[in-house]
């Protein structure tokens, strides 16, 4: 890259800066909230995508969020069977970040009290290493703990980006607005597909004989 | 360790049902908070000149009152009487953010959409306070709702909802209702159990006590003295579509009649061995009434008796809840599907292992309107004006709403379903299935029976709550009516 094309680069991230700056305070938009759907395919197979920047980012933080996971990992995963609804879960490091990925059946904030009663304790010391943490432990502060997995939950995108300003009424600030939604959140899931639309964890595990 | 329950601090009408026939509920707004606040400090104080007295849960020493009153309040309401944002910032955020705002979750959908409620209920942010009065007679209701009213000088009455109670218990759509409630550990011992399903923890029905999911506490609101011993009342005014239900049940049992699975769900001649004897066409109607609730008409629980209402030797009254579900994995006897069954599972495998217990809530129902005769069918609204009282909105009524009622996420035979009564159904896709034998019957293309038409997310406050909102009229009101001071 030559010296003009670097200035030129800078030069542009600095007026995207501020014009990013200059439009959240003139025209904010308001991150919406997941809509309730009445269809069957979208109470199902919902996704939590959960990023939790860890205290210590450095190798050594890494490594002990990695040790606390697997010291813990057989009872994570007997708990996420026993919440009877979970589809998939993961666990995983993207940069600082320990993150839980996981699909699961039914209402966000069911799913979530499930999972403080079934593995809540240890999940209480995984958040042990992770910045910001909500208050411990989970069981006598649900509410709190709930709020803060939602506040870590990528925010996720739809299909049909325009649904996301129902107020905008100029096609022409869509692009402003999706800027200032990914300013506001930094993590989002973009999309989605399943193989098995409409289908419930149990419903697999009747349907192949696996017991549920 | 827990405390003790303090019943005289507690509503009478959370933990025990006052089995009036006659109840006015008293839609209010809060015009006034002073007047307001100082009609809450009389109606705890004792003197039952000024005011009728808020009941409270302490046990009766003699002959029952001839009425009760009872007061739930909105978050709206609670912030017209003074209360600070941060302490309604505390209450739970679907308690806030009221039951019109929570409507696609609740199933409040098509013809429940909040946009259709009745006219009352339109204006969520206007509806403060709703007191209920519970009486022995019309004349005692008319008159002890009057005192309220004349005694404030505070509210403004938006809607004042009458419910009288049917005859035999029985709701519209006939059914009886009110035979099972959840029992508690320390209310309920040996002496005075109701049935054989196992207790449940006082923190499902009241903020601050052990809850029945595992260590779980829910949040007491602050401060301390307005949430604990609280309650939150999911009220609903749900419209019963008694007629397009008693279509339907035609239909179905004009199919049974010729369809041959008709004759193993019902060998023919057993139904004149019922008391009394029906026709067959009649008993195949009830057949398929007692499939969608769990229970006959007479509240005889299918699981108990799955072929006739009227078992040989009778089930005593008291023996109405003493069964599971776990003898019958398949709903040979009571539907997975059936309302009873999804609401409450008992003992019943379900998809989410540790909620069997942890979703109960207590129910006290009392029909509206006119009953209706199907001889001389009248066209009038009807229905059912309903408390579902519980701790947690979101982990018992949200939650059987959402998941069970209308997700049918219970039972991997059922999800995708809805409930066949209560649920958010619409012809184009509603089923309804249920096994016999080895074959199964489905009945399709039917509405959705019950429609809401007005509703809101109460919070019933301890008498000691009740004292403190009046002392923030003038900060002293409480302690001058009553002489005795909240304790925070």
């Amino acid at each position: 890259m030559t010296i003009w094309a670097k200035i030129s680069a800078f030069l542009r991230r600095i007026m995207e800066t501020v014009l990013v700056a200059f439009w959240r305070k003139v025209a904010p938009v308001k991150t919406p909230e997941p809509e309730y759907s009445t269809a069957l395919a979208d109470n199902l197979q919902m996704h939590m995508n959960l990023v939790m920047p860890l205290a210590d980012q450095t190798a050594v933080g890494r490594a002990q969020a990695v040790q606390a996971v697997a010291a813990n990992i057989d009872e994570l995963f007997t708990g996420l069977s026993n919440v009877g609804t979970v589809h998939f879960a993961r666990f995983d490091l993207v940069g600082g970040n320990l993150c839980m990925y996981s699909v699961f059946d039914g209402d966000f904030r069911a799913y979530i009290r499930d999972f403080i009663s079934v593995f809540g304790s240890v999940f209480d010391a995984l958040l042990g290493l992770v910045a910001d943490p909500p208050p411990s432990p989970s069981a006598l502060h649900p509410e709190e703990f709930i709020d803060w997995i939602h506040r870590h939950d990528a925010f996720q995108i739809p299909r049909d980006l325009t649904s996301l300003f129902p107020e905008e009424r100029n096609i022409k600030n869509l692009s402003r607005d999706l800027v200032l939604l990914l300013d506001a959140n930094r993590n989002v899931q973009i999309g989605r597909f399943s193989g098995y639309p409409g289908v419930s964890v149990a419903q697999i595990r009747h349907g192949t004989g696996m017991g549920w | 360790m827990e405390p003790a329950i303090n019943w005289p601090d507690l509503q009478g009408n959370i933990l025990r049902g006052y089995r009036k026939h006659f109840v006015r509920h008293l839609v209010l707004t809060v015009d006034r908070p002073a007047a307001a606040c100082r009609w809450l400090a009389d109606a705890t104080s004792g003197d039952d000149s000024r005011t009728p007295q808020i009941t409270t849960a302490q046990p009766w020493s003699g002959d029952k009152p001839t009425s009760c009153v009872n007061i739930g309040l909105t978050a709206s309401g609670l912030a017209k009487l003074g209360v600070s944002p941060a302490s309604i910032a505390s209450f739970p955020h679907e308690f806030v953010a009221g039951m019109p705002s929570r409507s696609k979750l609740i199933g409040d959908t098509g013809p429940s959409d909040p946009s259709g409620w009745k006219r009352e209920w339109q204006d969520h942010e206007r509806i403060h306070l709703m007191i209920s009065v519970h009486a022995d007679n019309a004349a005692i209701r008319a008159a002890v709702a009057d005192r309220i009213m004349a005694a404030s000088g505070a509210f403004r009455l938006l809607a004042a909802l009458d419910g009288e109670d049917f005859p035999g218990g029985k709701v519209h759509f006939g059914y009886r209702d009110s035979i099972s409630q959840p029992q508690f550990y320390g209310v309920h011992g040996p002496d005075n159990r109701r049935d054989d399903q196992p207790l449940v923890e006082i923190g499902a029905m009241l903020l601050g006590y052990a809850t029945p999911v595992e260590d779980i506490r829910w949040r007491v609101p602050s401060p301390h003295v307005l949430g604990f011993n609280g309650s939150f009342n999911a009220f609903r005014v749900l419209e019963q579509q008694v007629e397009q239900f008693e279509q339907f049940l035609s239909e179905c049992a004009d199919r049974l009649m010729t369809d041959p699975v008709g004759k193993r769900l019902l060998p023919p001649g057993e139904e004149k061995k019922w008391t009394p004897p029906m026709s067959r066409r009649d008993a195949l109607r009830e057949m398929v009434a007692a499939k969608m609730l769990g229970r006959w008409y007479n509240g005889v629980p299918l699981e108990m008796s799955p072929h006739s209402p009227s078992p040989q030797p009778p089930i005593g009254e008291e023996k109405l809840n003493d069964y599971g579900y776990s003898h019958d994995p398949d709903g040979q006897r009571c539907p997975i599907g059936s309302h009873m069954r999804r609401s409450n599972p008992r003992d019943a495998k379900i998809v989410q292992r540790n909620t069997n217990h942890a979703r109960r809530i207590i129910r006290r129902g009392i029909p509206y309107g006119p009953m209706y005769d199907p001889a001389l069918p009248v066209k009038a609204e009807r229905g059912l004006l309903g408390s579902f009282m519980c701790a947690s909105l979101t982990s018992q009524f949200e939650a059987l709403q959402y998941d069970w009622t209308n997700l049918g996420l219970i039972d991997p035979r059922i999800t995708g379903t809805n409930d066949p009564i209560l649920g958010n159904n619409e012809p184009l896709h509603s089923r309804f299935t249920f096994p016999v034998g080895e074959e199964k019957v489905t009945f399709r293309g039917f509405p959705h029976f019950i429609h809401t038409r007005g509703g809101a997310y109460l919070f019933q406050p301890s008498i000691s709550a009740i004292r403190y909102l009046a002392s923030l009229g003038d900060g002293k009101a409480a302690r001058k009516s009553s002489g005795a001071a909240y304790v925070d």
